[in-house]
């Protein structure tokens, strides 16, 4: 009997392993996307612009090119590698590891997993050859919004909420410096950083601070950019406005105090992805996101601050979005401006 | 230099809040005995409790007084149900402390989470409850601004100093508890019911991180998002032992601490060659430093701390 029980189990056992990987093999040209946040996929920020763009990508590719998509959120890069390693087992074959704080993560994962597609923002580093990297220009869309803060302050003083001062955030904040200053010379630039991507308590009292300081005009990167906005807002009669890094926020309680806002738009990525995929390409590219081609989106609050959106002001915007979208990396010089000269 | 002193005050003052509400019902899970570091997590849920109430009643628009009145004491009265499950764990089945804290920690934490996604379904924000500048008061040179222009909550939790130490150490209850977090034998011998004064101590200890994370999302931030107390609640326990278990020297604590803070934020905004990494760790370094050279701190603490109690054992 219980020759036959042991030999029932290895039966079992065999016959298990045989059809699991049979239906492995099967199913190995369905594209599986996964998404690694460290905030929400619903932060009406960074992570939010991520998954919006896996979304809308889904909806436009062929039904069932994407046969599945997940996301994980909060995660902590301590925690990354275990979710790579998860997701990889379940036959995700398109991880998108989205914030520049896991990096060494996506290196070891990389080289741990050869055969899987990674995406990883932001560098403008090639890491390995099966990991996309992205890099959004986003000193273009700062140098937008330093424009219009640039010639909306009447007290020549505008403020900024940094994150830290890494990644896309420092090429949007300094991008944000170089906007004012081109419209305004005179005007004072406070940016402070509040050391984290989530903490919009924080973020707002910063921006308290910049405002009793005499800033009218804020600004802000990442999702704890929410909070500032938030503080903002408390200034209901006053005139202190803000110009935002996420679409979203037009649409938020807060967006009459929102002049206007640029969008990340990930859609083109992941089709992109999606398409080298199936060429058999896994990586060893940087995605530049830009104006040019189509990596963001402008839009102005006409809805509810249109009296704050001048002619002077309209026109100086959209001539640079133009030269912005007829020629990438006009703000090259970006990364020259100190923020201890200011 | 006299405005961005006035500025740095008055944000003290007002950005100590939470904080100085959260370690002071520390200081009472303490005192009894029991340390709670899944304050984090209680204040989670009663900074989301504080949003949800007025949010499910009148969105991001205004909302009658009571109604934000009514999310802080939702919020508080959650964290003392939470502070109660807390009791269970370690007063009933004595589980390790700092353990199951931890558990409270991210138990707190994720369901705040759960339920904002399922709730509220994303980033919204309120109106939550306004400063209110004290007539006659407000117009004080200097001191109008840092001391009379603030939430009516901010008064109230500057108020619950002196009630606390009058609690502690003014009334038969507080003697109670000091004495189950000193020597709980002895006073089980009283006939003082240890395990149901340390409940109770947990209960309001509990009530307070509620409310001071209601606090945060009705006063401060007026929106709630996830992992909005990103480490407050730790730095409350930390509190609790830079005071010295005593009211007055732990909102010394919280005002120094938020003091640092708010004198980073102005450092930062000179905008001088130093890095901004180092400012952001200032405060936390000043209550290090300050813990490492306090040592008769051991001495002040109650000696039954992190000790569960069981009156079959003679230890």
């Amino acid at each position: 009997m219980k020759k036959l029980i042991v030999s029932l189990l290895i039966a079992v056992v065999v016959l298990g392993a045989v059809f699991a990987q049979g239906g492995k093999e099967a199913k190995k040209s369905e594209i599986k996307v996964a998404l690694i946040v460290s905030s929400t996929i619903d932060d009406k920020g960074w992570c939010q612009a991520m998954h919006d763009g896996i979304v809308q990508a889904m909806a436009e590719l062929p039904k069932g090119k994407i046969a599945e998509y997940k996301a994980v959120e909060n995660t902590q890069p301590s925690d990354t590698l275990t979710a790579i390693r998860t997701y990889v087992n379940q036959g995700f074959n398109i991880i998108i590891v989205h914030g520049s704080q896991f990096r060494a993560q996506v290196e070891d994962a990389a080289k741990e997993f050869p055969d899987v597609m990674f995406a990883f923002g932001t560098t403008s580093d090639v890491i390995a050859p099966n990991v996309f990297s992205y890099m959004p220009e986003s000193e273009e869309t700062g140098f937008l919004s330093g424009i219009i803060a640039g010639m909306t302050t009447k007290v020549n003083h505008v403020g900024l909420v940094g994150p830290i001062d890494g990644g896309d955030s420092a090429r949007y904040n300094r991008g944000f410096v170089l906007g004012v200053q081109s419209v305004n010379p005179k005007a004072k630039i406070d940016v402070v950083h509040i050391g984290n991507f989530n903490d919009t308590v924080k973020s707002g009292e910063f921006a308290q601070n910049l405002i009793q300081a005499g800033c009218d005009v804020l600004t802000g990167s990442s999702q704890q950019a929410l909070g500032a906005l938030r503080a903002v807002a408390e200034y209901r009669d006053r005139d202190i406005w803000w110009v935002g890094q996420d679409l979203a926020q037009l649409d938020l309680a807060e967006g009459y105090k929102c002049i206007a806002a640029s969008s990340y738009n990930y859609k083109a990525v992941l089709i992109g992805l999606v398409e080298a995929f199936d060429q058999g390409k896994l990586g060893g590219e940087v995605i530049p996101m830009n104006f040019s081609n189509g990596g963001f989106e402008w839009g102005w609050n006409t809805a509810k601050c249109a009296d704050k959106i001048t002619p002077a002001i309209k026109k100086a915007v959209e001539d640079k979005l133009a030269e912005f979208k007829k020629t990438a990396g006009l703000v090259s010089n970006w990364s020259s401006v100190d923020y201890s000269k200011l | 230099m006299g405005a961005i002193l006035v500025n740095t005050l008055t944000f003290t003052v007002r950005f100590s809040v939470a904080l100085l509400i959260a370690s002071m019902g520390e200081m009472f899970n303490q005192k009894a005995g029991i340390f709670n570091l899944g304050c984090e997590g209680i204040m989670s849920m009663g900074a989301f409790l504080g949003m949800l109430i007025p949010f499910s009643v009148g969105g991001a628009g205004a909302v009658p007084g009571y109604v934000n009145i009514l999310g802080l004491v939702v919020g508080a009265l959650c964290g003392a149900l939470m502070g109660l499950l807390f009791g269970l764990v370690v007063v009933t089945f004595r589980a390790p402390q700092g353990i199951a804290g931890i558990g409270m920690q991210m138990f707190g934490v994720g369901l705040a989470g759960t339920f904002f996604r399922s709730f509220i379904g994303g980033q919204q924000s309120i109106t939550g409850i306004e400063s209110v500048a004290i007539p006659g008061l407000s117009k004080i040179p200097v001191l109008g601004d840092i001391l009379f222009s603030h939430n009516p909550v901010v008064y109230f939790a500057y108020l619950l100093v002196p009630l606390a130490w009058f609690v502690i150490y003014k009334t038969p209850w507080g003697m109670k508890v000091r004495a189950v977090g000193t020597f709980p034998l002895a006073a089980d011998s009283l006939g003082i019911k240890v395990n149901r004064i340390r409940y109770q101590s947990l209960a309001v200890g509990g009530a307070m991180a509620g409310f001071a994370g209601a606090f945060l999302t009705l006063c401060q931030a007026k929106q709630f998002s996830a992992g909005i107390i990103n480490g407050r609640g730790f730095i409350a326990v930390a509190l609790v032992y830079f005071g010295q278990w005593h009211p007055v020297k732990i909102l010394m604590g919280a005002i120094l601490f938020t003091f640092a803070e708010s004198l980073q934020r102005q450092v930062q905004m000179f905008g001088q060659a130093f890095p901004y990494e180092f400012l952001a760790m200032l405060p936390y370094i000043l209550v290090i430093v300050v813990l490492a050279f306090n040592r008769k701190s051991n001495k002040f603490g109650p000696a039954a701390l992190g000790k569960p109690f069981n009156r079959e054992m003679r230890v």
